[in-house]
């Protein structure tokens, strides 16, 4: 039975004041096992991505709070953040923000550098697929090759969670799938709890648990006890 | 596990490749700047600690005498120890030794006249008594008489009473006369020199440095060309350093000044014929006490054209045929420690030099104490001062790379905005990111000083000491250390880069990773959209992109500031130097200004003149301090400012008081440097004693040519304790010419202020050329990098105008004309901002030099320091549509959110 990791409690954010004043969290409570693959599931405006920047510890909630491992985020200052983020979380934007000027393998290096327990590059880089477009710069990759250096960036340093913001938004289907599987790859064999946001409806099926999310509350939030493999997602 | 090192440093290297160009032009441009300033600093530490060394070396004299005649060695050793006398002592036993002398001739010879009287009237009543009258016999029996009994007469007469009182009183009285007149003579003298006072021994060693001055004629013509004082080569005070050659070693050889040799254009190995004789050219020299060559200490300016020194082997000199000046130097056994000891020793050593010629007989024709002789000290003096421009802007010009340093470091941030976003939501801190985007400026500035600084020490080095050695016959210099330079061209202008930058950068990287990652980096909230008149599509599009640029064209305007600031220090400081050479002239509130060695001549009487303008006035020569800590830390130019005090004749026909009887009027060119109003009080100093006087300001005299303060004659008189009727020379509008010239110290009129100016545009001319030139350079540099911060932050836009099917033409005219109208319009607000903080620089400029002269602009060079703008940016705009038509159309494609 794993362990609870994650925990969300009564988060709640809104942004703009007066008539404008949108709540886009409202309330929210669920928790995650450690190294269980979670898709927060919903349409745009649902509030996933705010979600998600409150749990990577980079935007902040009006009231409730997120707690991993034990260790409440609102306690931390600003510099403990840092140092959270830096030690536990990785991160996958549906844009890939690789350095322009540093290659390949230097771009995963990056990730590496942060981390006290990296894991061996070579390795990341042969897991991803790009031994041979190590020494190449972003521009000379296609879209879902840089999708792979900014997973490969996130996942060299072993971290505790890794946070996917629509990592496929920006792809194909037949490299979005490619993606998702390495993903899935990286849950199994380096044990990282996975949070993705999407909205598509399909990746569902790959997760251990699923939380769909509408108007800012959670409206599902299920395990999923068959799981079919990434490359056999249709879409 | 092996740490990762930190892979964000590679991008450094990459960065200044990609950028090669952009950062070639800081690079360049910082090297340039700070070799030429550090080269400056150096050649001037070089300088400065070449003549300082050369002191010792060359074995610099503490100051010297000329005699009349050869001084014995019993003299020398007198003067050497400093050996008192009691000179009214001397001269009395002098006076009573010729008294006696002559009160004893006396004595004999009437003695001898009276005891043969009285023989010849003895044997006259002999003979008349037997009847004698043939006056042949009598006359032979006299004669008789005399031969046998004068000596015995006379021998008993001196035993006699009444001669020997006769003969007490004869010396009694001649006794009195010496008495008399030596303590007349003593008192003159004495109070002259006050020799009464109490003489300190200031024991020296004395050295014979004999000169001739020859006529020198370099062209072998026949005709005189200079004046040159020839010294032997055996010297051992004030010794030559060799330039090129050597010194001479046979009667044929001779070394020259090499100032002079350059300006007349004597080389090695030419001849050249010296009082009469010829001589081949061995050596180019620098005396160490003729630095400048000033024939005469009262010279207001050198000539190195007409006047030269040399040296020639001691069997040379002796088959010269000019009058040997018998010159001797001297050095204090212990070397005075400040100024006012300085004159103490001098004043003291010349007390017993006046005392031993006295006993011994000589003259003094001549005495110079070392400190205040112009050969040796003018140059020092101007070197010592000539360093402070140089700062400011180096320190201007540090400040406007590290502002587009910071503007190109923001643009940066801003297009990274996503990946620093990532970064610090991957766990980066704000530190590590300050230090990234920090180590580019560090680097090149790094990168720009070290190089800047070996080129320092070697080519800019030279140009700066061959700007000294143009003006001045310089010792040879290798470079030293120097801790101003290091300081001034390296330390602070990399903290100056560094806290500019760190400032730009922690304040950009103050925002959360979140608003990195949506690009949210403005602080202020959007605006609504400007609504425009109904104009053309274009010029609608044109004033919305100026709209969007306005945070970067307010870059612009203010780059453009900082290169009409430069461009007014480039056009400015040769025009001020020009206007002042042209306006010194008119100036001058007489045409001629004689300056008297005393107001009495030999006789004691006051030195007059039938010249009918001539006026007395009275002058004294004080500092004002500049910072009152830093009184007496230094002469001239450090922390002291020359001032002359005038004494005004009643109803002058030269300067006018105001009505305030016994106020001191300052001249403008003085209220305007020290910002001095009526009514304010100030304190001058005596240079080499502890004297200081307080004025009351009570009004302004017109006058720019000098800082000067104006008193009428009697407060003048009673404030230096001068007695009544003393005055210090004359004002007039023609030549004296009824005054015996040994009276007369300096001649100031407008040719001698025309040489001060022309010397001090000869001088800067050079420093001022290399800035102008690097300026002009740094100008192109500067709106090139201003101009493609615009093109750079709008590349994207350019791109997406492109993909929608705007051609080149029209994207260059969209973009370029906005800039254009821009720099337009900034280069004529920055003209006139530029001129404004010169003028106030330069007056923070001036307060660091001596004298006074206001910033001044001819219309000409407002214009072209306007124009060379707009030439340089016309340039560049055609620089931007090349880079317009390069950016590539995808470029609107990334990134896109």
């Amino acid at each position: 039975m794993k362990e609870e990791f994650l925990e969300i409690k009564d988060l709640k954010k809104s942004f703009g004041t007066g008539e404008a004043r949108q709540e886009v969290l409202r309330g929210m409570n669920f928790t995650v096992k450690k190294g269980e693959f979670c898709v927060l599931l919903g349409p745009s405006g649902s509030g996933k991505s705010t979600l998600l920047n409150i749990i990577g510890g980079i935007d902040t909630p009006d009231e409730g709070y997120v707690c991993i491992n034990g260790d409440k985020l609102e306690e931390m200052n600003e510099r403990e953040l840092t140092i959270y983020r830096r030690k536990h979380l990785g991160y996958v934007f549906q844009m890939y923000n690789l350095i322009p000027n540093l290659n390949v393998k230097e771009n995963i290096e990056v990730g590496a550098y942060l981390s006290d327990k990296p894991l061996d590059v070579e390795e990341v880089l042969t897991t991803l697929g790009l031994q041979d477009h190590k020494y190449k710069y972003p521009n000379q990759l296609s879209g879902g090759q840089q999708q792979r250096v900014s997973i490969g960036r996130a996942v060299v340093k072993n971290p505790d969670i890794l946070m996917c913001d629509e990592p496929t938004g920006a792809l194909d289907y037949k490299t979005s799938k490619e993606i998702l599987a390495l993903i899935e790859d990286c849950n199994k064999k380096f044990g990282s709890t996975v949070i993705m946001v999407t909205h598509n409806e399909a990746i569902k099926y790959m997760a251990d648990h699923v939380i769909k999310l509408r108007d800012g509350v959670v409206r599902h939030n299920d395990l999923n006890e068959k799981k079919i493999p990434a490359a056999d997602l249709e879409w | 596990m092996k740490r990762v090192k930190n892979p964000l440093i590679r991008r450094i290297p990459r960065e200044i490749k990609t950028e090669w160009h952009k950062y070639l032009v800081i690079i360049v441009f910082m090297v340039v700047m700070i070799g030429v300033i550090s080269g400056m600093y150096v050649g001037h530490d070089s300088m400065l600690a070449a003549v300082y060394g050369g002191r010792d070396e060359l074995n610099l004299e503490d100051g010297s005498f000329e005699l009349a005649e050869i001084a014995p060695d019993e003299m020398l050793k007198d003067i050497e120890t400093g050996k008192k006398a009691d000179v009214r002592e001397y001269f009395l036993t002098k006076g009573y030794e010729e008294a006696d002398r002559k009160v004893a001739e006396a004595l004999d010879e009437k003695l001898k006249e009276n005891v043969t009287a009285a023989i010849e009237t003895k044997v006259r009543e002999q003979c008349a008594a037997f009847g004698m009258i043939d006056e042949k016999a009598i006359g032979e029996q006299v004669q008789k008489a005399l031969k046998e009994n004068l000596e015995t007469a006379l021998a008993e007469t001196r035993k006699s009473e009444e001669f020997k009182e006769a003969e007490e009183k004869a010396y009694k009285e001649a006794h009195e006369a010496v008495v008399k007149k030596v303590d007349e003579e003593w008192d003159k003298n004495a109070s002259k020199y006050g020799l009464k006072d109490e003489i300190k021994v200031i024991p020296a060693f004395i050295y014979e440095n004999f000169y001739r001055n020859e006529t020198e004629d370099f062209d072998n013509d026949g005709i005189a060309d200079a004046k040159v004082r020839i010294f032997k080569s055996d010297s051992e005070i004030d010794k030559a350093s060799f330039n090129k050659g050597r010194a001479p070693q046979n009667d044929s050889e001779i070394a020259v000044d090499r100032m002079h040799a350059s300006n007349v254009g004597i080389e090695l190995g030419d001849t050249v014929t010296v009082g009469g004789k010829r001589f081949e050219v061995v050596g180019l020299l620098s005396y160490v006490n003729y630095l400048t060559l000033h024939e005469s200490n009262t010279d207001l300016m050198f000539d190195a054209f007409g006047f030269d020194v040399a040296m020639v082997t001691p069997e040379a000199f002796e088959k010269l045929t000019a009058r040997v000046h018998y010159n001797y130097a001297f050095k204090y056994v212990t070397a005075p420690e400040n100024k006012p000891e300085q004159a103490d020793h001098a004043e003291n050593f010349l007390k017993t030099l006046i005392i031993q010629s006295l006993i011994h007989e000589n003259e003094i024709r001549d005495f110079l104490p070392e400190y205040l002789r112009q050969a040796s000290n003018f140059a020092v003096s101007d070197i010592e001062g000539d360093s402070a421009g140089a700062a400011i802007l180096c320190y201007i010009l540090i400040g406007v790379i590290a502002f587009i340093f910071a503007v190109t470091i923001s643009n940066t941030i801003d297009r990274e905005a996503s990946v620093i976003g990532t970064l610090r939501a991957s766990g980066y801190s704000k530190r590590e990111m300050v230090i990234h985007y920090m180590s580019m400026p560090v680097v090149v500035t790094i990168l720009g000083a070290v190089i800047g600084n070996v080129l320092g020490y070697t080519v800019f080095k030279d140009v700066a000491v061959d700007l000294y050695y143009e003006s001045y016959s310089l010792p040879t210099c290798h470079p030293v250390w120097s801790d101003t330079a290091l300081i001034k061209t390296t330390v602070i202008p990399l903290v100056l880069m560094f806290c500019i930058n760190l400032l730009v950068i922690v304040r950009k990287l103050q925002l959360s990773p979140l608003r990195f990652l949506r690009h949210d980096l403005t602080k202020s909230k959007r605006t609504k959209a400007r609504r425009l008149p109904k104009w053309s599509f274009f010029r609608r599009f044109r004033l919305r992109i100026l709209f969007q640029n306005m945070p970067n064209y307010a870059i612009l305007v203010f780059g453009v500031i900082f290169i009409e600031l430069m461009m007014c220090f480039a056009f400015g400081l040769p025009d001020s130097l020009d206007h002042y050479a042209k306006e010194a002239p008119n100036m001058m509130f007489a045409e001629y200004q004689y300056i008297l060695m005393g107001n009495k001549d030999d006789e004691d009487r006051d030195i007059k003149t039938s010249e009918k303008t001539a006026e007395a006035f009275g002058a004294k020569e004080l500092v004002y301090p500049k910072k009152e800590s830093s009184f007496r830390s230094g002469m001239g130019s450090g922390g002291t400012e020359s001032v002359t005090v005038y004494g005004i004749s009643e109803n002058s026909a030269y300067v006018t008081l105001g009505e305030k009887k016994d106020g001191a009027y300052v001249s403008s060119a003085f209220a305007k440097k020290f910002g001095l109003k009526d009514g304010d009080t100030i304190t001058l100093n005596a240079e080499y004693e502890n004297k200081s006087y307080t004025f009351r300001i009570a009004g302004r005299v017109e006058y720019e040519g000098g800082i000067a303060v104006f008193t009428d004659m009697e407060n003048f008189n009673r404030t230096f304790e001068k007695e009544e009727g003393e005055f210090s020379g004359y004002f007039s509008r023609n030549e004296i010419t009824d005054i015996d010239k040994r009276y007369i110290a300096t001649v100031i009129t407008k040719d001698d202020i025309l040489k001060v100016t022309n010397q001090l545009n000869h001088s800067m001319g050079g420093i001022i050329g290399v800035f102008r030139y690097a300026l002009i350079v740094l100008t192109a540099a500067l709106i090139y990098l201003l101009a493609k911060i615009i093109i750079e932050r709008n590349e994207q836009a350019i791109s997406m105008v492109k993909i929608l099917g705007f051609g080149n033409g029209e994207i260059g005219s969209l973009y370029i004309v906005p800039t254009a109208v821009m720099v337009v319009l900034s280069a004529a607000v920055g003209f006139v901002a530029g001129y404004i903080l010169m003028v106030w620089i330069f007056h923070i400029f001036m307060l660091q030099m001596d004298g006074y002269f206001a910033f001044y602009m001819t219309r000409s060079s407002m214009v072209l320091s306007v124009v060379y703008l707009l030439i340089g940016y016309a340039f560049v705009s055609l620089l931007d549509l090349i880079r317009i038509r390069h950016i590539p159309l995808d470029v609107a494609l990334k990134n896109v959110e």
